[in-house]
């Protein structure tokens, strides 16, 4: 059996759940306002950020996707497994012909697109906005790169969320769990970053050193924000931190297969 | 139903065991388990049009029988890896909580999904009295609407073994009298049902054969008066006299107590009792 047609209602049952309507202005909030301010030619901003195309605007106000979107998968999916399991319904769905991993990667596509798809939507209307104020558009690839690593960005976290989800025996723990691991990618990860550099000996007097960027870019490829932002500096020619382009499609791959074994292992082995 | 009028086997369940996994904390190994209560060496036959009542006290193994048949465990005897068997199986487990900004109509889709079926989805909802609750969130209905959905969910498909683990809880009486014609009117079309309620009065006059448990294994299994036979009971004594008799306790000293060690039957299995 083709898991879409199950996605699909995974997705728009999650879509219409009440909690959109917390999500949808966060997520307005964060991507169009940051599009909006960041294309505006007379903003004042940070001396090392340069804007002066359209992909640079996209490129700033990915920081803004990363503290929304990626909250917005954890609050989608928290209780994507738990709350069925607690309920008693898991059962009921576990006991139906289709294979256990078949319904983890409908599980894993419905709660995604749930996120994806306002994201999406969002980014869309955030390129017109830059239209508007700059008078330009990124290139195809550019485009193509952002969607990617957005797309890929939430499928991570999505994965990270479902897989807690089908740990935890109650949903606070559930979301406990990522939260705390949103609140370390997000939050803290400068912090381990640093921690980690000073313990390998390098100075952390000065965070734009070459040598302090080029343990961060290493550091990063083990945080999912930290592979997004390689991905997203990838048509970015001014940008080199040191890692090829190779060794970030490896940590992207990675970053996919990974978790998503463990989660239809966990869901292959669970009894509800 | 064969042409000679015997009765088919559906299926045929040899020597199916399951143990639960308890927690065995210990201070160098916190996350180790251990074998715990389960199931042992069940044999079994479920033939079609057959009410097949399963009982027994608290903890008896009833419903790990009954998830093992569904296709929950991966139980020795039993694996969980066959779709097709489990395609022929309907299960409404026990007091399944459903809740959430959900319509009654979209949980029964997603579920047909599963099971890859063209279900006529009206029809159901009306067979199990929810047409007017159809668009409803799950989160406002009562209890008894909540088992009528777990029913309609077992349904779906037309499986020809259903499996009830309690489904007259939160029934009101006449829905529970509805709902054992209902089962008759399966049975009689073919439909084999395995079913367990603690409501013995409703299960004598439902079952035609009854499989006795304790502490996971079968004691016995036949027809009302068979195992009435085979016990040396009188012809008016009940399911109650039945559980007494083969877990060896006296009706009198019935208590809540079921760790009573008095209570543990022929032969003991490993587990809690270890």
């Amino acid at each position: 059996m083709s898991s879409s047609s199950l996605s699909w209602h995974i997705m728009k049952e999650r879509m219409s759940a009440g909690r959109m309507l917390v999500i949808w202005p966060l997520l307005a909030i964060f991507i169009l306002f940051s599009s909006w301010g960041l294309s505006d030619p007379k903003a004042n901003l940070p001396a090392e950020l340069v804007i002066d195309s359209a992909y640079d605007v996209m490129f700033a106000s990915t920081a803004f996707i990363v503290l929304s979107a990626t909250m917005g998968a954890v609050l989608i999916s928290f209780d994507g497994v738990s709350r069925d399991r607690l309920s008693g319904v898991l059962e009921i769905k576990l006991s139906q012909p289709i294979s256990r991993s078949i319904y983890a990667r409908a599980l894993l596509l419905g709660h995604w697109g749930a996120i994806f798809t306002p994201v999406l939507l969002l980014n869309i209307i955030s390129l017109g906005i830059i239209w508007y104020r700059l008078d330009d558009l990124p290139s195809m690839e550019e485009l193509f790169i952002h969607t990617l690593a957005t797309g890929l960005l939430l499928l991570w976290y999505t994965m990270l969320q479902l897989l807690a989800s089908s740990w935890a025996k109650d949903l606070g723990s559930s979301i406990a769990i990522g939260l705390g691991l949103w609140m370390i990618f997000t939050l803290l990860w400068l912090v381990l970053t640093t921690v980690t550099a000073g313990l390998l000996g390098v100075g952390v007097e000065n965070l734009n050193s070459q040598e302090f960027v080029r343990i961060e870019a290493i550091i990063d490829l083990f945080s999912p924000n930290g592979v997004y932002h390689h991905l997203l500096e990838l048509p970015l020619s001014d940008i080199n931190r040191g890692v090829s382009p190779f060794v970030v499609s490896i940590a992207a791959i990675l970053w996919s297969v990974i978790p998503l074994q463990l989660f239809i292992r966990r869901m292959e082995r669970m009894i509800p | 139903m064969s042409a000679s009028g015997i009765m088919e086997a559906i299926l045929t369940l040899t020597d199916v065991s399951w143990r639960h996994k308890i927690r065995d904390f210990s201070t160098w190994k916190p996350w180790a388990k251990r074998d715990g209560p389960g199931i042992h060496s069940i044999n079994l036959e479920i033939k079609s049009g057959i009410i097949l009542g399963l009982i027994g006290p608290n903890g008896a193994g009833k419903s790990t029988l009954m998830r093992a048949i569904c296709g929950l465990y991966d139980s020795a005897g039993f694996d969980k890896s066959s779709p097709s068997r489990r395609r022929s199986v309907g299960y409404m487990p026990e007091q399944v909580r459903w809740e959430g900004r959900i319509s009654v109509r979209n949980s029964l889709q997603t579920i047909a999904l599963m099971r890859n079926n063209e279900v006529d989805i009206d029809n159901l909802i009306r067979k199990v009295g929810l047409s007017s609750k159809s668009e409803s969130f799950l989160d406002d209905l009562s209890q008894g609407m909540r088992q009528r959905l777990s029913l309609a969910c077992a349904l779906l498909g037309e499986p020809k073994i259903l499996v009830m683990d309690e489904p007259l809880n939160g029934l009101d009486p006449l829905a529970q009298r509805a709902f054992c014609n209902l089962l008759k009117d399966l049975a009689s079309k073919g439909v084999a049902i395995v079913i367990s309620s603690h409501q013995v009065t409703d299960l004598e006059s439902l079952v035609d054969r009854i499989a006795l448990l304790h502490h996971g294994q079968l004691l016995i299994e036949g027809t009302l008066p068979n195992v009435r036979k085979k016990l040396d009971l009188s012809e008016d004594s009940g399911i109650v006299d039945m559980i007494c008799s083969v877990t060896g306790i006296e009706p009198e000293d019935i208590s809540l107590d079921l760790s009573n060690d008095d209570m543990i039957p022929f032969k003991q299995i490993g587990g809690e009792e270890e």
